[in-house]
Formats: structure tokens, C-alpha cells, sequence
């Protein structure tokens, strides 16, 4: 019994994840406008997810209110996988007075880091320091688990 | 006893050491240790999540007689193993410059079984035939690894039923949908004597002889009778069990894992760089600048500010006028940092 061919997508995209980031509120803060505003250009958004791909969106801003050795950082799309460990490595760095990481909710993908440094360097500074430093680990990691992989292979054939 | 923070990082210069226990095609069982957990945590997590591989995302079926709904048969199919070897230069079919989808950013398997005896017909992912162009020839292959070579049963026919589909294997990772993992299971564990005292045992009567033992217990010293609490120990020594569900091999997901991690830091320690030099931050995401902005311009008041921003005075709900929770007319109208 042939019948009429039909698409069926294995699984419902998250329509929500494809809002244009510049369409994003900021974590906390009122949306523009609300589900029971009637906003004439609501239509408008669908489309412009179709033109939104052409420039790669931001993924870190400053968050207002930050000095240059007291900021919060807001990234879109991380969450506890880059927040522990960047919180945890930026700690480390002796200029850092404090430095904490927090997912203000849980439905938004965006993670806020805290970072206050002493004089002589920036929150931006121990930032990238931090970052960078991450990038170190990861490089000795993996350097360290292929020796060890190698080692492991040769223990077999030995 | 003073707080020598010299101590601790003592036995950080040493930099982490990974120990290889066990591999083989299915399993890397290894212990990372002189690593924060926080690391270590990253490292899981991103080996569940974050690594892509390719699985099967759209169908379009032809013929279905079988008892089972195309919905339920769809579902069955995206959960399928393929190979993921290469995955990773096949491109998001998001970003892709194809309309739909291409070789470079799918593989497209077909089906098509009709149980022509007189006993139930096994479809299984051996049936399943990749066709058309690949970028290798190993990527999208269903993963064969049982004994009789047959792969995961899709369905079962009837004599007389068919079924008849084409499917469409796109690249993507475990965040978006578990069928994208490339682990079946990531075991993480330390402090195998709960000398942290991180775990709260469940007991009968006695937790100690209740509760097996770890199977790294005899890797670390037992606690001994009477000894006092180690307020300042941290854990130092993680072992992961990394199973692979056959897409990709176990200490390439490793491998890659960490190289997922490389490239979001790269990613935004460019973002960072790129932002330094140039004017800047006109739009809410266009890059940090240095914060020599005048304090309090963008209606936020001076000063410290909570990471949750808002240190103003403003209401919650925006407009400056508002006195209901939805305001004036537009919402949140009066901001200038948006
Ligand atoms: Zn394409």
C-alpha cells in the first residue's frame, strides 16, 4: 500500500535557541516587550532568523556597572562546563581579588563572571589570563594522556 | 597551622598526570589527577555534551506497511550509531551554504526491506545503505558490533509488509540531542573512601560493610581509625571510565573532548583580543571595551553593580514610569543600553 511521501522530522527543533542574539534581553532584565504586549513587528522576528546567520554573534559582553578592576561578564551559550573552571583558574591568578561565576537562570543560556582585581591589572586582563591559562591545561592534558596512552599500548605489547 | 598557599601549589608544579588503566576499542579507563576538580568536571562534561558526531535527523519515508508509526520508526533511526570518524570537518547543515542539505553537510542513508518469506523479517542497521557522496568513506556507516553482525534492530515485518525510507544523517552534539553522544556512559569518581565526606552514605546499620568497596579503594590510602577531618584537603585524583556507544573510538573522544574545550576558549579569548583595539561596545554584544564609560550614564547608577546588573534604582520591569509590572507603552522604554 504505497502512500503519499512524507517528511518526519526525528525531533522538534527548540525554536526558542534561534532568536537573534541582538534580540536577546540581558540576563535580568524586563524583556521589551512581554507575551501580552501585541507588538506589530512580532511576525518579523521569525524572518530575521533567516538573514541573522550573515555576522557571528557576540559571545561575551561587559555588563553595565563594571570598573576596569571590578567586572561582570556576561557569555551566551556557557555554562558550568567553562564557568567552574574559568572561575576556578582566574582565582588562582595572585592579582585576582575575587572572582565567581553564576547561571542567573536556568532557562536562559547565559553565564555572568565576577572578576575584581587589585591595582595593576584589569578584570579584562585576568579574563583572558584565565583563558589562556585554561587553553595551557588543556595542552598538558592532552600531551600527558597520549604519552600515557602510548606507554599503555607498548605495557600490552610488551 | 598558618595557611601556606606555597603548599598547595607544590604539588600543582608538578602539572596534572594522566594514568592509562585499561583501553580498548570499547573503553579508556584513566585517572587525571594534580587537576582541580573543576577541570576535571569540564573535562566530563564536555565529553558528554559537546563533541560532535553524526546522527540520523531527518526521514522521509516512502512506505510503511510494518506495525510501527513512521514517528515511532524515525525516532528509532536517529538513535542508530553511525560513525562519527571525520565528523568533525563535515559542516552544521545550519551553516552550510547548500539549500537543505549536501555531501558537505549530511550523509544520506537508505532502506528499503519487504519480508517477501513466510516468517517475520529482522530489519536491522545492516539493512541501513549510505548513498551518494560522503567526505569519507567511513563517516555515516551504521556501527556493527554484536557478534552476528547485524547491528540494532529497527523493526520487524510481516510477511507481505515493507518499508521504504530515506534518511538523512546531519552533524550535531549531545547538547542539542542525546542521539548525538559519542559516549555511552562517562564514569567519574574520586575520593573512593569518602574521606571528603563529599558522599552521604545511606545505611542499614553500617555503611562500611553495606556499601562495596570502589574498585580504586586500593588505589588510596585508607582513612585510619580516629583521624581527625581534613578541613583543607580538596580532591585531587579523578578516574573516568569513558565508553564509547561506537561512533567514535574511546580515546578520541578523549582527544576531542579536550579540543572542544580549545576551540570555545579560542573562541572567545578572539572575541576578546578583537574587542580591545576597536571602539567598541555600542550594541549590547559587540565586544568588551575597556569600562571607561562614564559610571552611571546608561541609568544604572555608579559603583558596584551585582553581576545581575540592575544596581540602579530602576524597577525590575523597566520603564522609568511604569507603575503597573507591564508599565507604558513600549516596555522598558528610557533604556539606553539596549
Ligand atoms: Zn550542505
Amino acid at each position: 500500500m504505497p502512500r503519499a511521501t512524507k517528511f518526519t522530522k526525528e525531533e522538534p527543533s527548540d525554536a526558542g535557541s534561534d532568536v537573534a542574539m541582538d534580540e536577546a534581553p540581558t540576563s535580568h532584565q524586563p524583556e521589551s516587550r512581554d507575551d501580552m504586549s501585541i507588538d506589530p513587528n512580532e511576525n518579523e522576528e521569525v524572518e530575521e532568523d533567516e538573514v541573522e546567520e550573515e555576522e557571528e554573534t557576540q559571545r561575551v559582553r561587559l555588563l553595565p556597572g563594571s570598573t576596569p578592576t571590578a567586572a561582570s561578564f556576561e557569555f551566551l551559550n556557557e555554562g558550568h562546563t567553562l564557568g567552574n573552571a574559568l572561575r576556578y583558574i582566574i582565582m588562582k591568578n595572585p592579582d585576582v581579588e575575587f572572582c565567581a561565576y553564576a547561571i542567573p537562570h536556568p532557562s536562559e543560556a547565559k553565564m555572568n563572571v565576577r572578576i575584581q582585581t587589585f591595582e595593576g591589572t584589569t578584570a579584562i586582563q585576568a579574563l583572558e589570563k584565565g583563558l589562556r591559562d585554561i587553553q595551557d591545561l588543556c595542552d598538558v592534558v592532552t600531551d600527558k594522556f597520549i604519552d600515557s596512552r602510548e606507554k599503555f599500548a607498548a605495557g600490552i605489547s610488551a | 597551622m598558618d595557611y601556606d598557599p606555597m603548599v598547595m601549589d607544590d604539588a600543582e608544579s608538578v602539572g596534572p598526570v594522566v594514568k592509562i588503566s585499561q583501553a580498548d576499542s570499547v573503553r579508556t579507563k584513566f585517572e587525571l589527577s594534580n587537576a582541580d576538580i573543576s577541570f576535571a568536571n569540564s573535562l566530563r562534561r564536555v565529553m558528554l555534551a559537546e563533541i560532535p558526531t553524526i546522527a540520523i535527523d531527518l526521514v522521509e519515508i516512502e512506505d510503511n506497511s510494518s506495525v510501527l508509526a513512521d514517528e515511532f520508526i524515525a525516532h528509532r533511526l536517529g538513535l542508530i550509531p553511525l560513525n562519527a570518524e571525520g565528523a568533525d570537518s563535515l559542516l552544521y547543515s545550519r551553516e552550510c551554504d547548500c539549500e537543505g542539505h549536501c555531501e558537505h553537510c549530511s550523509v544520506r542513508l537508505t532502506l528499503h526491506a519487504k519480508c517477501t518469506g513466510d516468517e517475520n523479517m529482522h530489519v536491522s542497521a545492516r539493512d541501513m545503505v549510505p548513498t551518494g557522496d560522503r567526505i569519507n568513506q567511513a563517516v555515516g556507516t551504521p556501527i556493527i558490533a554484536d557478534a552476528e553482525g547485524l547491528g540494532p534492530l529497527i523493526l520487524k515485518l510481516r510477511p507481505g509488509q515493507e518499508i521504504k525510507l530515506e534518511c538523512i544523517a546531519k552533524k550535531g552534539i549531545a547538547k542539542e540531542h542525546a542521539k548525538w553522544a559519542p559516549s555511552a556512559a562517562i564514569g567519574f569518581e574520586y575520593d573512593p573512601h569518602n574521606k571528603l565526606r563529599h558522599l552521604d552514605m545511606w545505611f542499614e546499620s553500617d555503611a562500611k560493610t553495606e556499601w562495596p568497596p570502589s574498585e580504586y579503594a586500593t588505589w588510596e590510602e585508607p582513612p585510619q581509625e580516629g583521624e581527625p577531618f581534613d578541613y583543607d584537603a580538596v580532591p585531587n585524583r579523578f578516574y573516568f571510565n569513558v565508553e564509547s556507544a561506537g561512533n567514535l573510538p574511546p580515546d578520541t573522544i578523549v582527544g576531542e573532548g579536550i579540543k572542544v574545550l580549545q576551540q570555545k576558549l579560542a573562541g572567545l579569548i578572539h572575541e576578546l583580543t578583537e574587542g580591545e583595539g576597536g571602539d567598541g561596545m555600542n550594541g549590547d554584544y559587540s565586544g568588551p571595551r575597556s569600562p571607561e564609560y562614564s559610571a552611571g550614564a546608561d541609568g544604572f547608577g555608579g559603583g558596584y553593580a551585582t553581576p545581575y546588573g540592575n544596581g540602579g534604582n530602576q524597577s525590575s520591569w523597566g520603564g522609568a514610569g511604569g507603575t503597573t509590572p507591564y508599565g507604558t507603552t513600549p516596555y522598558g522604554a528610557g533604556q539606553s543600553w539596549s
